[in-house]
């Protein structure tokens, strides 16, 4: 099998998964006490009302029929409609889910960017200062909380020293009418990522943590391995053997962190966003969880789920394409 | 003789553990000329590895060559000397890190390892492997270096080796990766290669076969090879000198033939009997007793003497060099053991040690009991 059908593959096999994530939180949102007709109304609404709303967003009807027309609803891209926001849940999704993919996307760009030089280095330099000072480093970037983090960030950087925005974020491919003091796009990239620094840095540091720790470990083993010596044996700079030879082997382990990080940054994402007033997919989520909107909490979950399992895959995919010892489940 | 090609005085590699310094090769002499192969043989744990990582300057800390002097072709590889105020350090002629680099490994003198699972790297492709350490050696550009690494896999017996160059290392069998790791060393044409035992992880068929192609590679190219193994039965197949090593030293020295036939030392004599033969069964293997003492703390006297069934009372005293043994005008036969009357220590007068060394298994281990 090759590279291409193994990926397409997989993603054929992530179809099922998505059913079982709508089935699994349908039925859970709904189990949820409270009603959100209720919650719309105030507590003590026209009966008139009331139904009025139910026949509008389906809830009058039984909850099988409802399962089975949110499913097909799904299967055309049709996600329901927001009793919250009275709007497509599509069309919220699609208004956050940039935002959130922005952060945590630049979140992994840092912690990867600064994490795998630094886990090369920690291996390289074994039990001397360098290696002391990244491990330290890495030891308690995994033991703090983001939302810490973020915290003390808005209050060092922003609050004392001014250096970067407290909250909101601006998208850099925002049109700049929109963007107060900025006229061109170039301005507006530039305010995106001033906004943009502190809950990277928040998000990213723990998962800079992991990757630094993982890249260590992973590399000393590589370095003590029989083909590292024999490479130095046939007289290959040393620079290219940590570069090349030791480098490439030690990679898998480091990517299936990567990829199982995904999953963590997206939890990390709804309190970064939270701390900074970020309007992204994880306040959405909390938004629709408070205000019992069914539909937006499947949407939601749904996009999260989905985001997930394309981690998961990625993962894959990368680690069969780095390591030919990795089949495609064909022999 | 001519000059050797690769000569080794005195070399001396040591550990600092924090149990303390394990004396892994402990002034190790021998040479090698060109065309030959010279064994080097000895238990787990006689540091034939080190000394042969030391040649190539390649231990690893805490491990340090501490003394002696390595010399390939007319160059110093190897080599201390004492300055004014008596501290040793590097000869003026002993060359860089960077020249050993360039210059020698892989170039002059190619390693094969034991193991020919570990020793590929598995994420890169055999051919590139290959190729990668070819270009380097030889100079070649990459499309000459990828058409001579694909006629040094059909010279050691790899079949279709154009579509094999594309195959990762986990898609050979052991026996063919072996084959690879011995192209690798081949195709740099380098003078000399050190082989670690490279068939002690392959089945006896196959390693059969290795031996066979090895030696007929090695009359074709005219290269040198340093053997270590423990398998006496390789070194009967394919050496044409013996070193033999105890705990860091070499014991013995002679060609196959007087190896063999006029064994010297009784730790040679001891290895050789513990070789398992067709016409014998199981009971009548002769295993030596004892285990090998600690490098880190070596017996005084002969090292030899906790488990030689010879030993007698001045064996635990005088520590032996070796020396020639041989009649007048026959090859060098070098051993350590002062029961020969070369060394004239007054071991014929010297009373057994109490308690036989070749009483048991636990002789070996209660060495230090004995000592007063």
């Amino acid at each position: 099998m090759s590279l291409l059908r193994y990926t397409l593959w997989r993603l054929a096999q992530a179809i099922p998964v998505l059913i079982g994530i709508v089935t699994i939180t349908f039925f859970l949102a709904n189990q949820i006490p409270g009603d959100p007709v209720e919650i719309m109304l105030g507590p003590t609404p026209a009966q008139e009302q009331v139904e009025a709303i139910r026949a509008r967003y389906g809830l009058d009807r039984p909850i099988h029929v409802r399962y089975l027309t949110y499913l097909s609803g799904v299967a055309t891209g049709d996600l329901g409609l927001s009793i919250y926001y009275d709007r497509p849940v599509l069309e919220m999704i699609l208004l956050r889910l940039p935002v959130t993919l922005l952060l945590m996307l630049s979140a992994f760009a840092f912690a990867i960017v600064t994490a795998i030089p630094l886990g090369v280095l920690s291996a390289k330099r074994r039990n001397e200062p360098a290696d002391h000072v990244s491990r330290i480093v890495s030891l308690i970037g995994v033991s703090t909380p983001s939302f810490w983090i973020g915290l003390v960030l808005i209050i060092v950087f922003a609050f004392h020293l001014g250096w970067f925005p407290a909250r909101g974020l601006i998208l850099p491919w925002a049109d700049p009418a929109d963007v107060r003091g900025a006229a061109t796009r170039l301005e507006v990239i530039r305010q995106s990522a001033h906004h943009l620094f502190l809950p990277m840095i928040s998000l990213g540091t723990l998962q800079m943590a992991q990757i630094t720790r993982i890249e260590r470990s992973s590399m000393v083993d590589s370095l003590q391995g029989e083909y590292v010596t024999l490479a130095r044996a046939y007289g290959v700079p040393e620079s290219t053997i940590v570069r090349k030879h030791a480098f490439q082997v030690a990679q898998l382990p480091v990517i299936t962190i990567i990829g199982l990080g995904l999953s963590t940054a997206l939890g990390g994402a709804v309190l970064t966003e939270t701390v900074f007033e970020i309007q992204g997919m994880g306040r959405l989520i909390i938004t629709a969880i408070n205000n019992q909107d069914y539909e937006l909490i499947m949407g939601t979950t749904l996009v999260f789920g989905f985001v997930y399992v394309i981690g998961v895959i990625i993962t894959d995919v990368t680690y069969s394409y780095l390591d030919p010892r990795v089949t495609y489940g064909d022999d | 003789m001519s000059e050797p090609l690769l000569s080794v005085e005195n070399l001396k590699t040591q550990f600092f553990t924090e149990d303390g310094t394990v004396r892994a090769v402990d002034g190790i002499s021998f040479d090698v000329h060109e065309g030959e192969i010279v064994g080097l043989v000895g238990e787990s744990g006689a540091g034939k590895s080190v000394a042969t990582s030391s040649l190539l300057r390649l231990v690893e800390s805490p491990g340090e060559i501490v003394g002696g002097e390595i010399t390939f072709k007319g160059r110093t590889l190897f080599g201390l000397e004492e300055d004014a105020s008596g501290e040793l350090r590097p000869r003026d002629d002993m060359l860089s890190e960077e020249e050993m680099r360039r210059e020698i490994r892989g170039r002059e003198i190619a390693i094969i390892f034991q193991d020919p699972m570990e020793s590929l790297n598995p994420v890169f492709t055999v051919g590139g492997q290959l190729r990668e350490f070819i270009e380097l050696n030889r100079d070649l550009s990459e499309k000459e270096a990828k058409r001579e690494a694909i006629d040094m896999l059909r010279e050691v017996g790899i079949p279709a080796p154009e579509t094999r160059y594309d195959e990762y290392p986990h898609q050979f069998s052991g026996g063919m990766r072996q084959r690879v790791l011995i192209a690798m060393a081949l195709a740099c044409q380098p003078d000399l290669i050190i082989a670690d035992e490279p068939t002690t992880a392959l089945d006896v068929t196959v390693e059969g076969q290795i031996l066979e192609m090895v030696k007929e590679l090695q009359t074709k190219y005219d290269t040198s090879f340093i053997w270590v193994t423990h398998d006496m039965s390789v070194v009967a197949e394919i050496c044409d000198r013996v070193n033999v090593m105890y705990l860091g030293e070499i014991i013995e020295h002679a060609t196959v033939d007087d190896l063999f036939y006029d064994t010297k030392h009784p730790y040679t004599r001891a290895l050789l009997d513990s070789m398992p033969r067709p016409d014998e069964t199981v009971h009548e293997l002769n295993p030596i007793e004892g285990v090998m003492p600690e490098a880190i703390d070596p017996p005084a006297g002969c090292r030899f003497h906790s488990r030689c069934p010879d030993a007698r009372e001045v064996c635990r005293e005088v520590h032996p060099e070796p020396r020639d043994l041989a009649d007048e005008g026959e090859p060098t036969h070098r051993a350590a053991c002062v029961k020969y009357d070369a060394f004239d220590v007054g071991y014929d007068e010297s009373r057994p040690i109490e308690g036989d060394a070749a009483g048991g298994f636990g002789a070996g281990l209660t060495r230090t009991g004995g000592e007063e």
